[in-house]
């Protein structure tokens, strides 16, 4: 681009964009609705505050530009833009009419199975997609899943993921809402994987089954305790390392309950993928990808077509803003934990009951700037496939190659046996 | 595994050398020239350097600062963009992207005690206001993709092992060029054990062969580094204190 055209785009990316309503207030700004008068498209527009502690742009912010930036996708939120406007920086999303949360908490809604299939489909395959690119959400949750126009469920929220595989430092165990918290977050790993997201995603899979959070602890301790009352104490011989967590601490043994109790409804190939995702062991927890593969999901009844999922009635267009509208006789009363405030959405007017603006604490952020601040050697990723994605060509080096660099090197040049 | 670098922004952005090696007509009113704005890249590399063992963070985050750099000037004028604000900018900004943040006021102490030279002399406002230019001129894309990352696993299969600090200090090195605009990472790394291998004299012909990569690009790159060597020998301090007052002073 020449510095012209830099220009004038720079003038345009201001005007590019109509402000509309405000939509919310998201973990580190506002959110703006707003018409793209280049595309006609309805965007989502996040406002970035600037650091009061004079630290520039927010790290969240920052991490989740820098992945989503590399994370094109159709199951991922989408990025459109950019740009610096009044010395704060505005992100462009793609407009999402509603998020999973809101789904699930609509008791108009009935979800057949072959709809919960559909969306935790969708779900797995986004985070197949992450852990394919080295990506950990590491912030699943139903709201975090946001829902199109067109029914498709994608990933949103990306300002806790980070990559991982790279020789890397520890990671903070403090990510996700607790209810979606893998139990070797609890005990406290530093050393994770992608099966962190996958717990979450067996959690988000029971709370479609439910209609109501599976595992709702009120404490890491009350966590691990609701985890083990339903599933039964983990034995060394079912998790090894178990033991050797930082935050290790002993239960009482208790047993489990038998899947088909906690989860009447389901067939045996979701209680079967289920208890696959539900593996104490993140070692031996399926993967995302294996999970999409699993008999479940190729057995009747086929998942339903995104765009004929059931979705919240759309309300009144309304000119709604933050969240003024409390109405605790909507819907069931179902609190995330209060780590941040819910993202808000327009036509939701009556489901803003679990919004608690209190807890609208910067905590959050305390806990990802503390991200990982030791340092430590994880094996190195394999990097060899990278040669199998280009042509093959496979020129030779000859003697006289070597020969030069060593005249180039001033070394003694030495006749090579080839 | 790992085959996200052939679809990620940086191979998406790697450049034709004749792209990097382009002097802006606002630089080249001021006198400076196609080697005036290498020596420039360079010692500001130098300058993240120094910055980086002070504030002690990691040498990938000194790469990709010095990333940054170089490709911001790819885009943006010395003239406009003062280098002396640049350089910790980036510092600043990749001790955030690679997930150990610096404080930029940690830096700007640092700066004030490693530099006498009043035109180094930047206060917090500068480096966050210029944080956000370098985030536009970067088109906001961040993740860098470093040689380090296969060098470890790349010596190891070619039984290069005793190679490590040579190799790693070569690869130190090659940001102090714009290696890491043009090619793709593991290039530069098997460009660097490339050379390693000629200097301890090391058989391993055969497995450069059994690798799937044009190794004519490779023993380019490895020509390239060579020749960066034996310039470097020829820059002296009073080169680069003439360069730099070709420079604005301070806005």
């Amino acid at each position: 681009m020449s510095e012209v055209e830099n220009l004038m785009s720079k003038k345009r990316a201001v005007d590019r964009y109509l402000k509309r309503e405000v939509l919310g207030e998201g973990t580190y700004g506002v959110v703006y609705k707003a018409i793209d008068t280049k595309t006609t498209q309805v965007v989502a527009i996040k406002k970035i505050r600037l650091g009061k502690q004079k630290e520039g742009v927010n790290f969240t912010a920052l991490r989740e530009i820098k992945l989503l930036k590399e994370l094109k996708d159709p199951t991922i939120i989408e990025l459109i833009d950019v740009f610096p406007h009044k010395g704060n920086l505005h992100l462009v999303f793609e407009f999402m009419e509603t998020d999973l949360e809101a789904v699930i908490r609509d008791r108009n809604i009935f979800l057949s199975p072959a709809d919960i299939k559909s969306y935790i489909q969708m779900t797995l395959k986004g985070l197949a997609f992450c852990h394919k690119k080295w990506v950990l959400h590491r912030d699943m949750k139903p709201n975090n899943l946001l829902i199109g126009p067109h029914g498709q469920l994608k990933l949103a929220d990306f300002g806790l993921a980070r990559i991982f595989g790279s020789p890397d430092r520890r990671f903070t165990h403090q990510v996700f809402a607790r209810w979606y918290r893998a139990p070797e977050l609890l005990f406290g790993a530093k050393q994770y994987g992608p099966g962190v997201d996958v717990w979450a995603a067996a959690c988000i899979f029971a709370e479609l089954l439910l209609r109501r959070p599976f595992l709702q602890g009120n404490s890491d301790i009350d966590q691990l305790g609701k985890i083990f009352a339903a599933f039964g104490t983990p034995k060394p011989s079912q998790w090894n390392d178990m033991v050797h967590l930082p935050d290790y601490v002993e239960y009482q043994y208790v047993p489990g309950q038998p899947l088909k109790t906690l989860f009447p409804t389901a067939t045996e190939d979701c209680l079967d993928l289920l208890s696959k995702m539900f593996t104490y062991d993140p070692k031996a927890r399926i993967s995302a990808q294996q999970a999409l593969e699993h008999r479940y999901f190729s057995s009747g009844p086929p998942p339903t077509e995104p765009a004929l999922l059931p979705r919240p009635a759309p309300k009144r267009e309304s000119a709604n803003s933050k969240m003024s509208d409390f109405n605790p006789h909507d819907g069931p009363m179902v609190l995330s934990p209060p780590r941040k405030s819910r993202r808000v959405m327009p036509h939701r007017e009556g489901f803003e009951a679990n919004v608690r603006p209190e807890n609208m604490d910067d905590h959050g952020n305390e806990v990802r700037q503390a991200a990982g601040e030791r340092s430590e050697q994880v094996p190195m990723s394999l990097d060899f496939s990278v040669f199998g994605m280009k042509p093959p060509t496979r020129p030779t080096i000859n003697s006289a190659d070597r020969s030069h660099l060593k005249r180039k090197l001033d070394l003694e040049f030495q006749p090579e046996e080839e | 595994m790992a085959a996200n670098f052939w679809i990620s922004s940086q191979f998406k952005e790697l450049l034709e050398a004749e792209e990097v090696d382009v002097v802006n007509p606002l630089d080249k009113e001021r006198g400076i020239t196609l080697d005036d704005f290498k020596l420039i890249k360079l010692h500001m590399t130098n300058y993240v350097a120094k910055l980086a063992q002070s504030v002690k963070v990691r040498q990938r985050v000194v790469a990709t600062a010095v990333t940054y750099m170089r490709r911001v000037y790819v885009r943006r004028s010395l003239t406009e963009y003062d280098p002396r604000l640049v350089a910790p900018t980036c510092l600043y900004l990749a001790s955030k992207a690679e997930e150990s943040t610096v404080q930029a006021r940690l830096l700007v102490f640092y700066i004030k005690k490693l530099c006498s030279d009043e035109t180094y002399k930047y206060e917090i406002k500068d480096i966050l206001d210029m944080e956000m230019k370098v985030l536009e001129a970067l088109n906001y894309n961040l993740v860098i993709y470093h040689p380090y990352r296969s060098l470890s696993q790349f010596l190891r299969d070619a039984g290069m092992t005793d190679t490590t600090q040579l190799t790693w200090g070569l690869i130190n090195d090659t940001y102090k060029m714009d290696l890491i605009l043009i090619h793709p990472p593991h290039l530069i790394t098997l460009a660097c054990m490339y050379i390693a291998s000629v200097l301890k004299d090391k058989e391993t012909t055969a497995w450069f062969e059994e690798l799937r990569v044009d190794m004519n690009v490779v023993k380019n790159i490895a020509m390239e580094i060579l020749d960066y060597y034996e310039n470097h020998r020829s820059i002296t301090d009073e080169r680069v204190l003439a360069v730099m007052s070709k420079l604005a002073g301070r806005c």
